[in-house]
């Protein structure tokens, strides 16, 4: 892995991670130390990924592994109590997987809006509110017709994406039914 | 249990449809990945306001540039106890190493400021011929290379003049490797110097009469053209993927780098057109064209061809270019490659000339004392600027 593959993976999957950690740990400075030992692992280590999948699987799971030794290291135990049925809790795989779930669908959506221009990504970011057409157009001071056009111009740049991943809904329905 | 793959695919379905504003209850429901409480703890977290909103806020407090930069130094400073180890090594077999770990070490500078030094030397004479039945051959100092029609003492490659073939063309190709620079002679005797990166096509032999070409495949190669009233008119031409140079006995340099977005041709001395398909224009001596790979436009300046062509003579003359820009010509010349932590210095123009027959660190070093960088680090081969 170069410096710059290294730098890439950081930018996209850090804020995640910490997110991750931090369900656990409940503690984001904490969280934040963990994700980047696990990082630093993954560059002394030399470790290079087949594909982003199992970079991912790997990155979520050291994260999680992680962030469990740290609840049930001395150091935590001497600060926090945690109740051994919590312990529990935290320790199913289902827990962990619910959790990436969640933190990877949002973290698509917040991308793909960022990635709109400014105007736009407020107009979204309103209509996913369950706001109005006139409800956006108050709230930001801008025409109705500003509104429209720029729904039309968000949608048409999301399409690509959108068309994307909808061919996974099918996919991810008929393996499981 | 469900593998990574299904979880990924499941959170890209959900972030459409909710992005589409669609119901994903029913891919959540229908999923079977999950038990019902799992699954309302998705549908919720997904798609109400106050726990995105949590979420959102947690996101600002995460400062994703300083943790990077932190983690950056964690790197360094592993390194850094690795090359004590290797320096500790060398003191007790007796072999002095670079000095620059035990001066700082015994006079107590901050670990976290000292840069990781490998030296990081210049680029040398290096090139690998491919001949016309394929093999390669490196040529470098100290290697000899002669067949019936080329021979080149390593750190040149001349090919036999007169040796004029009717047959049909035979090519070879010259590849520069980044850190390389070379110079061939043509069958023609038309000189060619080659930039780091580049590579170039040509005949071993040209036929008579009719027009010479040769192909500069990508990067950059001045050219000194044997003139036409020497072989019979014919005229040369250097071809490019993106446009075609046609020459009547003259110097100029082409500058046609895959990670640029534009070729550039420099007239040194004589008349040369630059053309497109279809499209032809005149370069007086000092002219450049710069050609927008995009939109095929051509457009003509003069400039001062020192500038252009002091590569050739072992300078790097940069005025009025962006660290993006000398960044990758030092790129090219050192074979490292740069990280910009701040992407505002990567717009910062530096105006100096340089000698290319030195270490990089001194070329770090002086564009840090202009005040265009606030520092750098040398990890191996690459260079992290800030």
């Amino acid at each position: 892995m170069t410096i710059k593959e290294y730098k890439s993976l950081f930018d996209e999957l850090y804020v995640s991670l910490c997110l991750l950690s931090n369900k656990y740990l409940e503690d984001l400075d904490v969280a934040k130390d963990v994700v980047q030992d696990v990082f630093l692992k993954i560059w002394e280590d030399k470790i290079e990924f087949e594909n982003i999948n199992n970079t991912k699987a790997y990155l979520y799971t050291s994260v999680k592994n992680k962030s469990l030794d740290y609840l049930k290291s001395k150091r935590y135990k001497s600060t926090d109590f945690l109740s051994a049925r919590k312990l529990e809790k935290v320790e199913t795989e289902s827990f962990f997987l619910r959790e990436v779930v969640v933190i990877e669908a949002s973290s698509i959506v917040e991308k793909a809006i960022n990635e709109l221009p400014d105007k736009c990504a407020a107009i979204i970011r309103l209509s996913l509110k369950e706001y109005t057409v006139s409800e956006i157009a108050d709230e930001l001071g801008v025409s109705i017709n500003t509104v429209k056009t720029q729904k039309k111009i968000a949608y048409k740049r999301l399409r690509p994406l959108l068309e994307e991943y909808y061919f996974l809904i099918f996919f991810v329905l008929n393996i499981f039914k | 249990m469900p593998n990574f793959k299904q979880i990924i695919n499941l959170s890209k379905s959900l972030a459409a449809s909710f992005l589409d504003k669609k119901k994903n209850t029913e891919i959540v429901e229908q999923s079977q990945l999950f038990n019902d409480e799992d699954k309302n703890y998705i549908i919720k977290n997904i798609n109400d306001d106050s726990s995105i909103e949590k979420r959102q806020n947690l996101v600002k407090q995460i400062d994703k540039e300083a943790d990077w930069i932190n983690v950056v130094k964690r790197i360094e400073l592993s390194n850094y106890k690795f090359y004590w180890r290797l320096s500790a090594a060398a003191i007790i077999s007796g072999v002095l190493l670079t000095g620059y770990f035990f001066k700082d070490t015994f006079f107590g500078t901050s670990l976290e400021k000292m840069p990781i030094v490998l030296n990081v030397k210049p680029g040398k004479e290096k090139a690998i011929l491919t001949l016309e039945d394929g093999s390669n051959i490196t040529l470098e100092k100290g290697k000899n290379y002669v067949s019936n029609n080329l021979n080149s003492n390593g750190e040149k490659l001349v090919y036999n003049s007169g040796a004029n073939s009717k047959s049909k063309n035979v090519f070879n190709y010259l590849t520069i490797p980044r850190g390389g620079q070379y110079f061939v002679k043509l069958s023609d005797g038309t000189k060619v110097w080659l930039n780091s990166g580049s590579k170039i096509k040509y005949p071993v032999a040209f036929v008579e009469g009719e027009i010479r070409e040769v192909e500069l495949v990508y990067g950059e190669a001045y050219f000194d053209v044997s003139p036409s009233t020497d072989h019979k008119g014919s005229k040369f031409k250097v071809l490019n993927q993106n446009q075609q140079v046609e020459v009547l006995g003259t110097e100029f340099n082409i500058k046609a780098y895959r990670d640029d977005d534009n070729v550039y041709t420099t007239l040194v001395e004589g008349k040369v057109t630059v053309g497109l398909e279809g499209k032809k224009q005149y370069l007086k001596p000092s002219q450049r064209s710069v050609l927008d790979i995009d939109n095929q436009m051509i457009t003509i300046s003069t400039v001062d061809v020192y500038n252009e062509i002091s590569w050739k003579q072992g300078i790097f003359s940069f005025e009025d270019l962006t660290l993006r820009d000398i960044t990758k010509v030092l790129s090219r010349w050192y074979d490292v490659d740069f990280v910009f932590l701040n992407k505002s210095i990567e717009n910062k123009k530096f105006v100096g000339v340089l000698d290319k027959n030195q270490n990089l660190e001194d070329i770090l070093s002086t564009i840090k004392n202009f005040g265009i960088i606030r520092e750098y680090r040398i990890n191996e081969r690459t260079i992290v600027l800030k």
